[in-house]
């Protein structure tokens, strides 16, 4: 709740906001050496209340209409970058350059020149989304990032991807 | 070069001395200055798409609120014709506008005819080299005084910001059926400064719906 002040809050749960939406319910997730550029504040437009948190990894628990390769149950890794699988960069597999998924492009147009794309729980310039240091997380684009995998109960650990 | 930071690069003015600016036809010049109480806007994009089917999206106004900001209602009112309804804080505002010049495919040029806007507009389609998509430009002009051009960058978007951030919207409906939203997105308390500053970032202003249903 500022530089160098982080509390656990009881907020309100996310929701499905679009097509491509998925909700998680997190069992694991790490705090990245990047999280101490916010923690710090070097990192601009990071404000007061809002949700850190991006390398984590859950259970589906609820899916948007165009979603069709995730239902409910199954376990997933959610990336750090938010990519949107259609736009130039995306098809070139350059993930983080993603044109489509930073509603806050300006904002970083301004700082850095030219935007990337949205980032989970990285700052208002970065998207603004909150990220998966939480019980619930609404992750996006669902048909690329989310890599859902298969299987029989696995030790489970979230590593920096 | 004096650049404009919140334009994309390809509307960029050439420098002089570069071979390229002999191809100057109008894109790529800097817009006009802003005087006589007359603003301008340009912007640029690159989308994936053919520039036959990015015009049909961009032609079908009826559906021009689910991706223009603010806008609440556009009716069709003839061939050429519809009236727009902009819904700005509190305030509703209407307008007519007429297209004045429709090429399928290629561009589409507009104006108000009466009401509480006065401003007239282009869009432009052009293909891309290497089969990378369409290059859709944005021109736009509108008169509003400065006071009120400053009092609405302080209170959420100037218009000049709304033409780059409705192409933008555009372009991501038109790649991948919908527009990124964080505005729901969960948070503790942001105190006074919090709440100022999203107004500063343009975060009052409702993200334009894209899809009709979750």
């Amino acid at each position: 709740m500022g530089t160098s002040k982080v509390e656990t809050l009881t907020v309100p749960d996310p929701e499905l906001v679009n097509p491509h939406d998925a909700i998680i319910k997190i069992t694991r997730t790490a705090i990245c050496g990047s999280d101490l550029h916010l923690y710090d504040g070097f990192i601009p437009t990071m404000e007061a209340g809002d949700i850190m948190g991006h390398e984590f990894m859950g259970i589906v628990e609820e899916v948007g209409k165009d979603v069709h390769n995730l239902k409910r149950g199954d376990r997933v890794v959610v990336p750090f970058t938010i990519a949107c699988g259609n736009c130039l960069f995306c098809k070139k597999k350059i993930w983080s350059a993603c044109d489509n998924t930073n509603p806050n492009a300006h904002l970083m147009e301004a700082a850095y020149g030219y935007s990337g794309s949205g980032l989970f729980g990285y700052s208002h310039m970065m998207g603004g989304y909150a990220g998966g240091q939480a019980q619930y997380a609404r992750a996006l684009r669902q048909r690329r990032p989310v890599e859902a995998r298969d299987g029989p109960a696995r030790r489970e650990s979230a590593l920096p991807l | 070069m004096s650049t404009a930071l919140n334009e994309k690069p390809n509307a960029e003015s050439l420098p002089a001395s570069s071979g390229a600016a002999i191809l100057q036809d109008g894109h790529y010049l800097a817009p006009p200055e802003d005087k006589d109480g007359k603003l301008w806007a340009r912007t640029t994009a690159l989308i994936q798409g053919s520039p036959d089917d990015l015009y049909a999206l961009w032609r079908a106004n009826e559906n021009t609120p689910l991706w223009q900001e603010q806008i609440e209602e556009v009716v069709i009112t003839g061939v050429n014709t519809s009236r727009w309804t902009m819904k700005d804080g509190d305030k509703t505002i209407t307008w007519n506008a007429e297209i004045v010049a429709d090429e399928p495919g290629k561009r589409i040029v507009w104006r108000s005819l009466d009401g509480d806007i006065n401003e007239a507009g282009e869009v432009i389609f052009e293909p891309a080299p290497a089969d990378r998509g369409t290059f859709v430009t944005v021109l736009m002009e509108f008169r509003i005084g400065k006071l009120a051009s400053a009092w609405e960058t302080l209170t959420g978007r100037n218009p000049k910001q709304g033409v780059i951030e409705n192409l933008r919207h555009f372009k991501a409906l038109a790649e991948t059926g919908e527009i990124p939203n964080s505005q729901t997105a969960p948070h503790g308390d942001r105190g006074v400064v919090g709440k100022m500053k999203r107004s500063l970032y343009g975060e009052t202003i409702p993200t334009p719906p894209g899809a009709t249903a979750v």
